[in-house]
């Protein structure tokens, strides 16, 4: 007989219970919905790569004053 | 076959995003009272499309564009703000050439109601930095339309095609948001980029900003050379240009004024104030007056004090330009 009782008492949640009811759950669940969590953050990513970063475009130089 | 999967998901996704992004940005994008210091090609053509029949617009360099005063204070804006049609595609570094290629690309697409644009006596002088030079935005758009006699007065300023380039090019041409980042971060910050308008701020807070100005009082010494004094004729780049905008003016049949720069002849007084500066400023109106285009005088009419410098007004003095041109240009 096994008497170390349940690994769950009535009535208490599994790890995977408390996780599901994470907001943000879906990143780490099935094999579609992070892949579009990672498109679409790729996607802001380089917008605001593109807003926010270093302007390195080339005119030539004002020289007045 | 899963991680393919999902790598295509998310590829997906992002190309979706950034184009639908794109479209948004495309519509939502404001047109900014003038252009920035680094404008594209693309926010150039943008704003010539949005121009209509009803509107003046301003060519030109940065006297009239409003150097080192925020675009709200610059004269064309003030005139805006009073409610008269008017749009403002000067540009620092400008010069005749410039202003002859932004007017080839206006006639092009729009027929405004007038143009005006101003005549800057520095960049008939060869060692100013835009007498053969257009701005490179400019430039990429406007050369195949050049004859080769006009290529010929110019030094090109972009380099070979390389990869880089090609891909700049070709990436700016499908994404939008690409290829106006200048225009949208000056939108933003105000500045060319996010970490100059920071240091921008911080500069201003710790008063560094107006240590430097008062280090960099302009003094006469610094304009030495600045003017050639040398008699202007048709073999001068910015004198064959600005024939070729008052032919390009008169066939358009456009409504034309050209303004005689206003400049500070105090500051400038052992340069210009000589009979040999009144005879090139002359010669300059016998060309336009020839081709119909209406000469507006602003050389002497502001003080010393409404200067930052040789030719740039302070926000008072666009404020007096203003005035003036809301007198003397029919809207």
């Amino acid at each position: 007989m096994d008497d170390r009782g349940p690994i769950h008492p009535p009535g208490s949640r599994n790890v995977r219970d408390v996780l599901a009811t994470d907001p943000l759950f879906f990143l780490v669940r099935g094999a579609v919905r992070l892949p579009i969590v990672l498109g679409f953050a790729v996607a802001l990513a380089a917008i605001a790569m593109i807003v926010f970063g270093a302007s390195s475009e080339s005119r030539f130089i004002y020289t007045d004053f | 076959m899963r991680f393919l999967r999902a790598f295509f998901v998310a590829a997906f996704v992002a190309a979706f995003t950034l184009f639908f992004a794109d479209r948004v940005f495309e519509r939502t994008l404001p047109h900014c009272l003038r252009l920035a210091d680094n404008f594209s090609p693309q926010y150039l053509l943008r704003t010539i499309d949005a121009i209509d029949g009803n509107s003046v617009v301003y060519l030109g360099d940065s006297a009239l564009w409003g150097y080192d005063l925020p675009a709200t204070e610059a004269a064309v804006s003030l005139l805006r703000e009073r409610g008269i049609a008017a749009e403002n595609l000067s540009y620092e570094g400008g010069s005749p050439a410039n202003t002859y290629a932004v007017l080839r690309l206006l006639l092009a697409a729009r027929h405004p109601k007038a143009v005006v644009f101003n005549v800057n006596l520095k960049e008939f002088n060869a060692a100013d930095s835009a007498y053969r030079k257009l701005y490179p935005g400019v430039e990429t758009l406007v050369w195949p339309a050049l004859s080769a006699g006009q290529r010929a007065l110019l030094t090109p300023t972009r380099g070979p095609t390389t990869l880089d380039s090609w891909i700049d090019e070709h990436l700016a041409q499908v994404w939008k948001l690409y290829g106006m980042r200048a225009d949208v971060r000056y939108a933003i910050f105000n500045d060319v980029d996010a970490a100059h308008a920071l240091e921008a701020w911080i500069e201003r807070r710790s008063g560094a900003a107006e240590r430097s100005a008062a280090a960099h009082v302009p003094t006469p010494d610094k304009f030495e050379g600045t003017y050639d004094l040398s008699p202007i004729d048709r073999t001068n780049v910015s004198m064959a240009f600005l024939a070729d905008t008052v032919a390009l003016l008169r066939e358009q049949h456009v409504r034309a004024y050209a303004i005689l720069t206003p400049t500070n002849h105090r500051l400038l007084h052992d340069y210009v104030d000589v009979p040999e500066y009144g005879r090139n400023l002359e010669t300059v109106r016998h060309v336009l007056e020839a081709g119909g285009v209406r000469v507006i005088d602003y050389d002497r009419t502001f003080a010393a004090l409404e200067f930052i410098d040789n030719d740039h007004l302070t926000a008072p003095g666009n404020a007096h330009l203003a005035d003036m041109l809301e007198r003397d240009v029919r809207p």
